[in-house]
């Protein structure tokens, strides 16, 4: 592999994860993250070059809702921009890329979107085809519990691992104030709550909720100027799969086990097992464990430590939440995860999806040390 | 750009008010397929895939990219969607541009399109926007004021318009794929029925299905290529706030400012006369004097003097939207990769009738929002 | 259903039904209650004063938050307009109407609004207006509590004092 340009991720500032808003729209709720997360870097948002937003006009409610981000991002003078119709993290991908072609030196990669403004179940059907599968009246949760059904068919694993899987991530989220659920439950409360689609209990679902977020990236050269700490990306892949849920094997991610083993290589890693925390987009307990083999790593092992923000079962606000993980990962590694910290953690996976039955994946690798010198 | 990047590929669908014989994935088929063939490749040669289009609910689906996945040969391929309102095409291009250019990937296969006739395109793109007043119907409502404004300040006299679409039209006859082809005089144009004043009927854009697809490639792989590859000298995308006081919707800053940063990059210092042709997005004919005073080519108020003396015909001093435009065919997320995929073509001399001829530099360039973003590239026949 | 069909099916015809309940934002919110006292609200930017109506939470040219709700005049003056003839959907507007941008005395945007009682020929560039709200215990409290400007009369604005506020 020849040699990449270093860049680091240097900031990271969202609002708390919460039910509904009931002060700010959806841009208005983004305005104090980019003021935080450039106030901490200690820059003008004139010495940013790019800026790149994700968010999904259909969670708006608007066509071209996007739009008024515009605004509240600092698009004066004009700015380079781009705006992808996905989840935050995979424009992060697109601004690293940029600075591989040398295009800028520093970005911001913001998330944005209200998921209580409408209804995620309907809105979210619509991402299936039109002819076959969104006909059936599928929403995410049915098509997560299809997944979940061929995964515990092949693996034999049973209702109460799930409910240990979400305690897990129950009680590790109460050390996480920017969580929307911050009470931990046991295995024994969690297999109480009813079906909401078999297998995939009440309790194992994230709730319905909102947030926004901005990323701040460098590249070497600037990133120690806007952080004490900078959290270096060693490697990085993204994978989409067709769609067609009947077409696939879903009981497996292929997609999430190409793009870490993409992104393992960039970085130089044998294996997962090698970060010492991961944080991974499983939005149920079913997920975790599919994305968890996809990488390589084990699900209860106490090495790396799996999700210790609590993970989106806490807090899943839609087109931030992969942008999260990697947030949480820059915060492990710079000292800035709190009372959640991973003790000596110098390296560490983020992962994120989107798409039913995690069709789209992508795997960063980052750590305290820069990949190449 | 850290190296050379070209097309290798270009292939669009016949584009029309309503393809009932294809479904969604048919429509973009139909461009990629072309596309393949025309750079002499197949799926597995693409390591990545960059689809644009705009408002989702043209369709009545969402992120409908997730679906096409498979039928674009995105299966076990980074696949990324671009949305950047009217702008989208070209941005989306762009975005493979880079990464071609960052040296991570070879070959990017990058798709635009809509297939508007499956949604209600008129309610689409006019929105009840909750806490604020309907007041006008469609996109032109929104333009119309300012296409005024562009009037009042240059004392463009009412012709121009006219002359304008029915040129596009003209250019349209000699493009196979066009929706729109039917001549028409500036006089049809002027007996149309007034939309949005001062906006006419035959003044406006079409609403289209249509897709179009390009194969981006780096140098090294272009050259062993079967054709002439247009080479991207440069290109950009900006976008500016909405709500900036005495921000100037007639000539807005982020058109300005991105001409600029394509030109620069590119060596153009006199666009007027080192550009042979260009593919610029005109949706209704009073934008194609605006643009060519916001993209430099002439002093502020002389916009409407090039279209008066005729200079921007084919065949003249430098044709404007040889291909008919967007006045003549809309597919929306796809009209702005057609206008960089039409500039390709031409420096590539693979225009068939309506190729300008010995072009050797063409500017391909798209905007959307509330005049807001833009997005632009340079093409070249040399490296 | 027991025969197969003898046509292959050519289209799908699907109706997409999505609810939406917005939240308004709280400058908003106060901007609409503010219009059933007959005054229109702006927000000013915390470094230059500038005053942006309907309110914004941050100044899009300076990025500093607007930390204030100031009131700007219910008239002003029309700096571009276009008059139209296609119906808008889930309005009833007599054809033609005009549609204009409205620089409100104080404010330093200009809104979007209905021009009436008068012929849209009779519109121009640089025209004073004034607001015509709904009558006294009709107002609730929404956008259509300004029913649409009207030519107050007066003389012409010179163009300076519009053609930036476009």
């Amino acid at each position: 592999m020849t040699n990449l340009r270093n860049v680091a991720v240097v900031g990271f500032a969202q609002l708390p994860v919460v039910a509904r808003d009931e002060h700010r729209m959806s841009t208005e709720m983004l305005y104090p993250v980019v003021r935080q997360a450039l106030a901490e870097c200690k820059v003008e948002r004139d010495d940013i070059d790019y800026q790149i937003a994700g968010s999904v006009d259909y969670m708006d409610g608007r066509p071209f809702g996007f739009v008024a981000a515009l605004d509240v991002m600092g698009s004066w003078p004009a700015r380079q921009d781009l705006h992808l119709e996905m989840d935050a993290a995979f424009c992060a991908y697109y601004a690293w890329v940029r600075m591989q072609a040398g295009e800028c030196d520093t970005a911001i990669v913001v998330g944005h979107g209200k998921t209580s403004e409408g209804e995620p179940d309907r809105v979210l059907n619509l991402q299936l085809d039109p002819y076959y599968q969104a006909a059936i009246g599928l929403d995410p949760t049915s098509t997560a519990a299809l997944q979940a059904s061929a995964y515990m068919a092949r693996t034999g694993v049973t209702d109460r691992d799930l409910a240990s899987i979400a305690a897990r991530n129950r009680a590790a989220g109460v050390r996480n104030a920017d969580n929307q659920v911050r009470s931990a439950a046991s295995a024994d409360e969690l297999m109480k709550t009813p079906w909401t689609v078999e297998p995939l209990r009440k309790g194992y679902l994230p709730p319905i909720g909102e947030s926004a977020t901005c990323m701040v990236l460098a590249a070497e050269g600037k990133a120690r100027k806007l952080c004490d700490r900078p959290v270096w990306i060693q490697g990085v892949d993204h994978r989409s799969e067709m769609q067609t849920l009947g077409a696939r094997d879903l009981s497996r991610s292929a997609g999430a086990q190409l793009a870490a083993q993409k992104a393992l290589a960039m970085a130089g890693m044998k294996s997962a097992s090698e970060a010492d925390v991961v944080e991974l987009y499983g939005a149920t307990p079913v997920e975790e464990l599919i994305v968890a083999e996809a990488l390589g790593i084990e699900p209860n092992a106490a090495h790396p430590v799996i999700n210790p923000s609590g993970g989106p079962l806490c807090g899943n606000p839609v087109m931030s939440t992969g942008l999260i993980r990697m947030g949480e990962i820059f915060r492990q590694l710079s000292g800035r995860a709190g009372e959640r910290a991973v003790s000596g953690a110098r390296r560490g996976i983020a992962h994120a999806a989107q798409g039913h039955c995690l069709q789209q994946n992508i795997v960063w690798v980052l750590g305290t040390e820069r990949r190449w010198t | 750009m850290k190296r050379p990047v070209a097309v290798v590929g270009v292939g669009q669908t016949q584009h029309t008010s309503r393809r009932a014989d294809v479904n969604i994935a048919g429509l973009v088929r139909e461009a990629v397929d072309r596309a393949l063939k025309d750079a002499g490749l197949d799926h597995k040669d693409i390591d990545a895939v960059v689809i644009g289009k705009a408002p989702d609910m043209l369709e009545g689906v969402m992120q409908p990219e997730q679906f096409l996945a498979g039928a674009v040969g995105a299966h076990m391929k980074p696949l990324l969607r671009v949305h950047t309102a009217g702008s989208v095409g070209a941005s989306t291009a762009l975005t493979a541009v880079t990464h071609v250019a960052s040296g991570l990937y070879e070959r990017v296969l990058t798709i635009a399109f809509e297939k508007q006739s499956e949604g209600n395109a008129m309610w689409a793109l006019s929105p009840n926007m909750p806490f604020t007043p309907p007041l006008v119907a469609g996109a032109g409502g929104f333009f119309a004021p300012y296409c005024r404004a562009y009037i009042a300040r240059t004392g463009c006299p009412p012709h121009i318009g006219p002359v304008v679409a029915a040129n596009a039209r003209a250019n349209a006859g000699r493009n196979e794929y066009a929706h729109l082809r039917e001549p028409m005089t500036v006089e049809d144009v002027m007996n149309s029925p007034v939309l949005w004043d001062p906006i006419r009927y035959l003044e406006t854009c079409p609403s289209s299905d249509g897709a179009i697809a390009l194969v981006i490639s780096s140098a090294e792989k272009a050259k062993k290529g079967p054709r002439k590859p247009a080479w991207v000298k440069s290109g950009y995308s900006y976008a500016e706030a909405m709500w900036v006081p005495g921000r100037d919707q007639v000539s807005p800053s982020a058109g300005r400012i991105c001409a600029k940063a394509v030109y620069d990059k590119a060596g153009i210092t006199d666009p007027w006369n080192q550009i042979d042709t260009m593919e610029i997005y005109v949706p209704f004919a009073w934008f194609e004097p605006m643009w060519l005073e916001n993209l430099g080519f002439c002093d502020v108020g002389e916009g409407w003097k090039i279209v008066d003396r005729g200079e921007q015909k084919f065949g003249a001093r430098l044709p404007v939207n040889p291909s008919g435009g967007v006045l003549c065919t809309n597919p929306i997320g796809a009209s702005g990769m057609l206008r960089l995929g039409e500039a390709a073509l031409q420096v590539m001399g693979r225009a068939g009738a309506h190729q300008v001829e010995g072009a050797k530099t063409a500017l391909g360039h798209a905007y959307g929002g509330g005049a807001q973003y833009f997005a632009m590239w340079i093409v070249s026949s040399e490296v | 259903m027991n025969e197969p069909p003898t046509e292959g099916i050519k289209y799908v015809d699907s109706k997409v039904y999505l609810p939406y309940d917005y939240v308004a934002g709280d400058s908003k919110v106060r901007y609409l209650q503010a219009l059933k006292q007959k005054r229109i609200l702006g927000s000013k930017c915390s470094k230059t004063g500038k005053v942006f109506v309907p309110p914004l939470v941050n100044s899009p040219e300076s990025f500093a938050p607007c930390t204030e709700l100031v009131e700007v005049a219910d008239r002003g003056v029309v700096t571009t307009f276009c008059i139209v003839n296609i119906p808008v959907i889930g309005r009833n507007l007599e054809i033609p109407y005009v549609a204009a941008s409205v620089a409100l005395d104080g404010a330093a945007i200009s809104i979007f609004a209905l021009i009436q009682e008068c012929k849209p020929e009779d519109v121009r560039m640089g025209m004073r207006v004034e607001a015509v709200w709904k009558p006294d215990g009709e107002r609730q409290g929404d956008h259509e509590d300004i029913q649409y400007f009207r030519p107050t009369g007066e003389a012409d604005a010179p163009q300076e004092s519009y053609i930036n506020r476009l």
